[in-house]
């Protein structure tokens, strides 16, 4: 009885092991007719990943002519148009400090908020930076000019910046910016109407999309 | 579960072990068997599994990064993304690069052996693609300045005599026949000005490269006398406009827009205000 069991259970044991050889071979048979592992691609602009544009925020120093230096929060969206050209547009806040006039007790005006946008092209000088011997870095010496508005104690006014930064690209898609910028307007919150500048000093970073 | 099931059988195993023990030597189970067997079969199986996976990334990689081979004798490599980078290899010819990503007119390739580096779009466009034809990217130009339905642009001028900042997108219906949408602001040495516009633009010759146009819109003024003025009250008036002007197509997606409009104010006073405005700037197509 146990015999008969055993040759039963060994006839199926050896059935399985047939088919499962079998269905081996057929698997591998069928590999071969499989593609090969590189597929013929078809090269176009949809499958290349395009990165013109490029997006930063920045803090700093922001002096305001007659009314002290404050701190600087500002946004920056840029194009680039080509290797060296880019078109950017920036926007930011400082808060004006007090004039002598207002130390010594006279009232202006409560509203210190200094906001301003502006817009304009730059141009990319591009370069290589080295540290320590060992480590390259690629960068770009850039001037940047255009116009814009500054709102400051209630007023908005035209404004017209221009200046220079040294972007340190730390790999493809982030950079590090330090940026000095001359932000000039007329305005007449002294009492008399004259030209005023603006320094900016910043720094920040930047990422590519 | 792999992992739970070979800790099932390894436990199995000692369990097995610890009753061989027990039993005769002669006498060889057939449950012995089907546990050698699949205590060898297990690893095997999980080794080919190994083997499938690895081919499947390979594959997904080779989906991701499109490949070109080099046909040109050669190729230079610079280390960035522009002309005054360094060069610092070049590719010969049958070398298969794969495509990273692209900056401006430069695309980031990848060698066999690794190396990454900068070579023109143009050059590119002399590679052929694993399919063995030509590589093909077409670029915005000059035929899609009159096809495009999209445009945006930042421009600058003076309205009335005093600065305006002005921003707009408008959508083009026909070739001819354009909707806009602008936003404008006015920086006066007695008031800041607010304009919102609406206008319809008819170009006459669209394929032109410098094309000329002409307009015609309604909007609203909000106006902000100055701070430092006697005190003044906001308000806000109707307006309507006409204009000419003209685009000029520079490169790739990007034209310079100039153009002039005469505005009509209509005021709550005896007479309405005329003021006239020009402005210049870059503009883009979508």
């Amino acid at each position: 009885m146990e015999n008969w069991t055993q040759r039963i259970l060994l006839k199926k044991c050896v059935a399985l092991l047939l088919l499962s050889g079998l269905t081996t071979l057929a698997n591998s048979q069928e590999n071969l007719l499989v593609e090969p592992d590189v597929r013929p691609q078809i090269v176009d602009e949809s499958v290349i990943d395009t990165e013109n544009f490029e997006v930063g925020m920045f803090v700093g120093v922001m002096n305001i002519e007659d009314f002290e230096s404050s701190a600087l929060v500002s946004f920056r969206i840029a194009y680039h148009l080509s290797d060296s050209l880019f078109f950017e547009a920036n926007a930011g806040q400082a808060e004006g400090g007090e004039t002598s006039a207002e130390k010594l007790g006279i009232d202006f005006f409560s509203d210190r908020d200094y906001t301003y946008y502006n817009f304009g092209l730059g141009f990319n000088a591009p370069g290589q930076t080295f540290f320590l011997g060992e480590y390259t870095f690629n960068n770009n010496i850039y001037v940047v000019g255009g116009v814009g508005s500054t709102e400051f104690g209630g007023d908005s006014e035209l404004t017209v910046n221009f200046g220079a930064g040294y972007q340190l690209l730390i790999n493809d898609w982030m950079s590090v910016h330090v940026t000095g910028r001359q932000h000039l307007m007329r305005t007449d919150l002294t009492g008399e109407d004259k030209l005023v500048f603006n320094t900016e000093l910043s720094t920040g970073l930047s990422f590519f999309f | 579960m792999r992992n739970i099931i070979t800790t099932h059988l390894m436990h199995l195993r000692t369990e097995f072990m610890l009753k061989m023990i027990n039993h005769s030597k002669n006498r060889i189970s057939f449950q012995f068997l089907l546990v050698m067997l699949v205590m060898i079969t297990c690893p095997l199986a999980q080794a080919e599994e190994n083997v499938i996976a690895g081919t499947q990334a390979a594959n997904e990689d080779a989906n991701v990064l499109a490949r070109v081979k080099v046909v040109e004798a050669f190729v230079e490599w610079r280390s960035g993304p522009a002309e005054g980078f360094p060069v610092f290899h070049v590719s010969e010819k049958g070398e298969w690069l794969s495509l990273l990503i692209r900056k401006t007119d430069w695309m980031k390739v990848r060698g066999e052996k690794g190396r990454e580096g900068w070579i023109r779009v143009s050059d590119l466009l002399k590679t052929y693609d694993s399919s063995g034809s030509l590589v093909s990217i077409v670029e915005p130009q000059f035929d899609d300045f009159s096809t495009r339905r999209w445009e945006a642009g930042l421009m600058h001028g003076e309205f009335d005599g005093a600065a305006v900042n002005a921003g707009y997108a408008g959508y083009w219906m026909t070739e001819h026949l354009s909707l806009e949408l602008w936003g404008s602001q006015v920086l006066g040495d007695s008031s800041e000005i607010l304009i919102a516009n609406i206008n319809l633009l008819h170009q006459p010759f669209p394929s032109w490269r410098f094309s000329p146009f002409f307009t015609i819109g309604a909007g609203q003024l909000f106006i902000d006398p100055k701070a430092t003025l006697a005190e003044s009250e906001n308000r806000s008036e109707d307006t309507i406009h006409a204009g000419f002007g003209a685009r000029y197509y520079i490169d790739n997606r990007y034209f310079i827009r100039m153009e002039v409009k005469d505005y009509k104010v209509f005021t709550n006073r005896e007479t309405n205000e005329e003021a006239t405005e020009w402005k210049i700037g870059l503009s883009v197509f979508f």
